[in-house]
């Protein structure tokens, strides 16, 4: 599982991008606390932070599995 | 309705053809330029930022879903990302439809959904900035004016008004006890309630009225710690009482268990103390009486007695983010053996060990030499630059360091107050200051502060014993005004050995070690050859200062020092 990181969390991480390799299938949840083990100033940010699923917005119940392409995606200022 | 997404890193063109459909009777083109100001502060570029495989799918989903309600006949969008100067575009949506007002409402409600949902980033502002600033000739494009007073040394006293001036306190927050545990307390604290709440033991034994003289008394109740258990204890009536109990009623003593002879129900005194062994009600802080004072930082002791009073929010000073850049190509990582005309860092690890005291955040980076390079790298650390609220540069020990400093505080905004200080060691500082942009009013408590984010920077001079005199001088006291405290200052003590040295026309701040003994703070002054030497600072706990041109301090004479505690 491929997560991507923009902005702000370059900044945090930084890393532009992280390989995850779970077991199975994560949840939200899963996935934010996978996530926040490796980097622990994610979590500042995460109350503002929607995550991504091969290019679409996640719904909350959504499931991420090891081929999916993720990512964090902070607060957008285009335009 | 067709639809055309490009998200490019090139200028986007002057004209743009549209797909040729229909008989368009609206033709509708908008362009979003950047503008020379970002955030009240003069900008060259903005630099943006995509996910584009994302921005396209959210760009066409958002023009499929917002024609179902406009029907138009063909858009297209083109949004540049990269650093893009002031007077360029950044956006490009241009809309060809039947009629107006669909072209018009189209466009409207694509913009603002633009903004909420498609993963684009303004990364970050690039400053405005004066021509020729570049790596060693930082001089060129300076007014004879501001030349004159960078060049200016100013003495030790100068520097710190300067800072002291200069930094205010930044706004307070309120903060559970945990976080505040060494922040500065921005409110008096006043005691909620009388404490103790009422009279209490402090013994194990039998409660008495103060003026009875019997000799034996019978016990007509039991009061552990918790107990809350009032009555009115008569002549010749004790009451068994634990260590903390609050007594039943006014006016009572209280016989240590030791000190009787007890059978039964009944207890004997056999040795009358004069003690009461009771805590009033009140004794400690009475109701409304304040019993912390703004300025304080809190310890653990604090912060035990603000949950005794209930206060489990205090308003202190924020949280303080750093940066910290070191800078110059000689430096290796510590745990790298280096090569012929290399040296360690030792610096990071010393200001993040510093900072630690500070309760900071801290983020630390080393920049390569070339300023073209250093600038391209902050440049992926923008935001870290512009949330810190205090910017560190260690230099090199190369003779490039002076020139690399200034120039990059320059590059990111800072106005220079002042340069040098006549002091060693430490001379080449470089203190600089930032306006910033506004923060929002909702996240801040209180208003110490003016709107307005206020940034500060210091340039260190490379050397370790520079750092550590420079950080705790100057560093130390912006920082503390930062958090809304009032910073180090400067204590007498006694020489416990003579300190000799050269006639020097610079104030020197002199590592030492200071103990207490008989009363007095005795400093004995440490063995140092430069400012690069490293092996007295590990017993460094004060800093005397030695007066221009003083070549010796008596052994017995008294000097000015500064403790390296924080305060």
């Amino acid at each position: 599982m491929r997560v991507l990181f923009f902005a702000q969390l370059k900044d945090a991480t930084g890393c532009d991008s992280i390989e995850l390799a779970p077991p199975s299938s994560l949840n939200t949840e899963q996935l934010w606390t996978a996530l926040l083990k490796q980097f622990p100033a994610l979590a500042a940010h995460r109350a503002h932070v929607r995550l991504s699923r091969n290019w679409e917005y996640a719904a909350p119940d959504a499931l991420f599995s090891h081929d999916d392409e993720v990512a964090l995606i902070p607060p957008v200022s285009g335009g | 309705m067709e639809i055309e997404i490009q998200i490019v890193p090139e200028p986007i063109a002057g004209k743009i053809s549209l797909l040729p459909v229909g008989t368009p009777g609206a033709w509708l083109e908008f362009r979003g330029v950047v503008r020379d100001e970002e955030n009240g502060r003069k900008i060259s570029a903005l630099e943006y930022e995509a996910y584009p495989e994302m921005a396209r799918r959210e760009i066409q989903r958002l023009l499929e879903e917002i024609s179902s309600r406009h029907p138009c006949l063909a858009v297209k969008v083109i949004h540049r990302v990269g650093i893009i100067p002031v007077g360029e575009t950044a956006v490009y949506a241009g809309v060809a439809a039947s009629h107006r007002g669909e072209a018009i409402a189209l466009l409207t409600e694509f913009m603002n959904q633009l903004k909420q949902d498609v993963p684009i980033w303004k990364r970050r502002a690039l400053p405005a900035v004066a021509a020729n600033v570049n790596l060693r000739t930082s001089s060129s494009g300076q007014s004879a004016d501001s030349h004159r007073r960078l060049q200016k040394a100013l003495s030790l006293d100068e520097a710190l008004v300067e800072i002291r001036s200069r930094c205010r306190p930044l706004p307070a927050v309120r903060a559970s006890l945990e976080e505040s545990f060494g922040r500065v307390l921005r409110e008096t604290i006043c005691a909620s309630e009388d404490f103790p709440d009422g009279d209490r033991s402090t013994r194990d034994g039998y409660a008495v009225l103060q003026n009875d003289d019997s000799e034996t008394f019978r016990v007509v109740d039991t009061l552990h710690a918790a107990d809350w258990k009032p009555r009115q204890l008569k002549t010749g009536e004790a009451a068994r009482v634990a260590t903390g109990a609050s007594l039943p009623c006014d006016n009572l003593r209280v016989v240590m268990q030791e000190n009787v002879e007890c059978t039964g129900d009944q207890v004997k005194i056999l040795r009358r103390e004069s003690a009461t062994n009771v805590r009033r009600r009140g004794e400690e802080m009475r109701a409304g009486e304040a019993v912390l004072q703004p300025g304080v930082r809190l310890g653990e002791g604090a912060l035990a007695l603000l949950a005794s009073v209930g206060c489990t929010r205090p308003l202190v000073g924020p949280r303080l983010r750093v940066c910290h850049f070191t800078t110059g190509d000689e430096i290796v990582s510590p745990d790298r053996k280096p090569r012929p005309g290399q040296i360690r860092d030792s610096n990071s690890i010393l200001i993040r060990g510093l900072l630690q005291k500070f309760q900071c955040d801290v983020i630390q980076s080393h920049l390569p030499e070339d300023f073209e390079v250093a600038k391209r790298q902050i440049g992926n650390r923008q935001s870290m630059i512009d949330d810190a609220d205090l910017l560190l540069i260690s230099g090199g020990a190369s003779v490039g360091e002076k020139d690399f400093t200034r120039p990059l505080l320059e590059w990111l905004g800072f106005e220079d107050v002042f340069s040098r200080v006549n002091i060693r060691p430490g001379a080449p500082l470089i203190f600089g200051i930032h306006g910033g942009s506004s923060v929002p009013a909702s996240q801040l408590v209180g208003s110490l502060a003016p709107p307005g984010k206020m940034r500060i920077a210091f340039g260190l001079p490379g050397n370790p014993l520079s750092h550590f005199v420079c950080f705790h001088l100057f560093v130390a006291a912006a920082l503390a005004r930062l958090a809304g405290g009032e910073g180090p200052a400067f204590r007498r003590g006694t020489l416990a050995v003579k300190l000799e040295d050269g006639p020097n026309p610079r104030e020197t701040l002199w590592p030492a070690r200071c103990e207490g003994s008989g009363g007095k703070l005795e400093l004995t002054p440490l063995p140092w050859n430069s400012s690069g030497d490293l092996t007295c600072l590990a017993e460094t706990n004060a800093l005397i200062r030695v007066p221009v041109n003083r070549s010796s301090i008596e052994t017995g004479a008294e000097a000015d020092f500064l403790p390296i505690i924080i305060e």
